[in-house]
């Protein structure tokens, strides 16, 4: 399974994975500056195998734009499991590293922390995600009060809040 | 590994001087990875073999674990003689100190990711403050 969409997914799939095996999975992080455009050893766009005419309609890249990508991958050698996470987000690392560290603990063979709503929602870089995880973790049976915040929320947060629900029913 | 283990803090300043180096550089890479410190010299090997009590004993150890943090600067094959290679291992009690610092020192030391656009949030907050400034002129030509 190779990139997935959100950290939230991520952190949910490695959080199994972990789970599962705990002795041998190991997550690494790659922090990647490549080389500048006006470099010989940039990396270079492969022509697309479709089109066959080179379009032109791409803007040459800005010299000054921000090149560098952190890439989180948990791999276990043992089931040959691979999960990664890529991103160019500055607002996202800090959020990213502690996610590392809740998963640190079932690699320790610690518990779980229980209530991970809040802890995520803290360090949510996006407004949104901490509040989609907040309103999908509201019981769903309870009625009336609790839908006018769950629904902003889910519009906001769709993606996480999908994850977590399937989360749930496992 | 020659050089042993690092103490958490000596590792964050490495860390960060790593990162530093690749800042100057302005290309290249940083590998961390984190994974179970299995084969210390008080965790004893027969205590995770699976038995036919518990199939499964490496999943509920007695004791917790330490875990290893190592970094490089990914030299491999010609540049080998460069590479620097730091690991440190951090206790299971450990874990919510050093990844707070941790999470701090990524922070500093990834400054080549994409910065957050906050030009279209302070056109925002200046077309609020505008209407709220006529709101308050009004409330005060209407008082006098």
């Amino acid at each position: 399974m190779p990139y997935l969409d959100t950290a939230q997914s991520w952190l949910t799939q490695s959080t199994l994975l972990l789970q599962a095996r705990p002795a041998t999975t190991r997550i690494s992080s790659k922090y990647t500056i490549t080389h500048p455009p006006a470099s010989p050893k940039a990396p270079k766009k492969r022509p697309s195998k479709f089109s066959k005419e080179p379009t032109e309609s791409t803007p040459a890249p800005d010299p000054n734009a921000p090149r560098a990508t952190l890439t989180l991958k948990t791999f276990d050698p043992v089931s040959g499991a691979t999960l990664k996470y890529s991103t160019n987000k500055a607002a996202e690392v800090s959020r990213l590293i502690q996610i590392l560290g809740r998963l640190a603990r079932p690699m320790c063979g610690l518990p779980e922390v229980k209530d991970d709503v809040p802890v995520l929602g803290a360090g949510g870089a996006v407004e949104g995600e901490g509040s989609g995880a907040g309103g999908v973790g509201t019981p769903v049976v309870e009625g009336a009060p609790a839908a006018a915040g769950g629904k902003t929320g889910q519009q906001q947060g769709g993606g996480a809040g999908g994850k977590k629900k399937k989360k749930g029913k496992k | 590994m020659s050089a042993g283990h690092l103490s958490n803090d000596d590792f964050f300043l490495r860390l960060s001087e790593l990162f530093d180096e690749r800042r100057q550089k302005d290309h290249g890479s940083i590998h961390l990875t984190q994974k179970r410190m299995g084969y210390g010299e008080d965790t004893s090997v027969e205590a995770s073999e699976p038995t036919v009590a518990q199939p499964f004993s490496d999943l509920n150890p007695s004791n917790p674990f330490p875990i290893i943090i190592r970094a490089t600067n990914g030299k491999s094959k010609d540049h080998r003689g460069k590479k620097i290679k730091l690991s440190t291992i951090v206790d299971a009690g450990a874990l919510d100190g050093f990844f707070a610092k941790y999470a701090e020192i990524c922070k500093l030391g990834m400054s080549g990711l994409k910065k957050r656009d906050r030009s279209k949030q302070k056109e925002k907050l200046k077309a609020k403050k505008k209407k709220q400034g006529i709101s308050v002129a009004a409330t005060e030509v209407k008082k006098t």
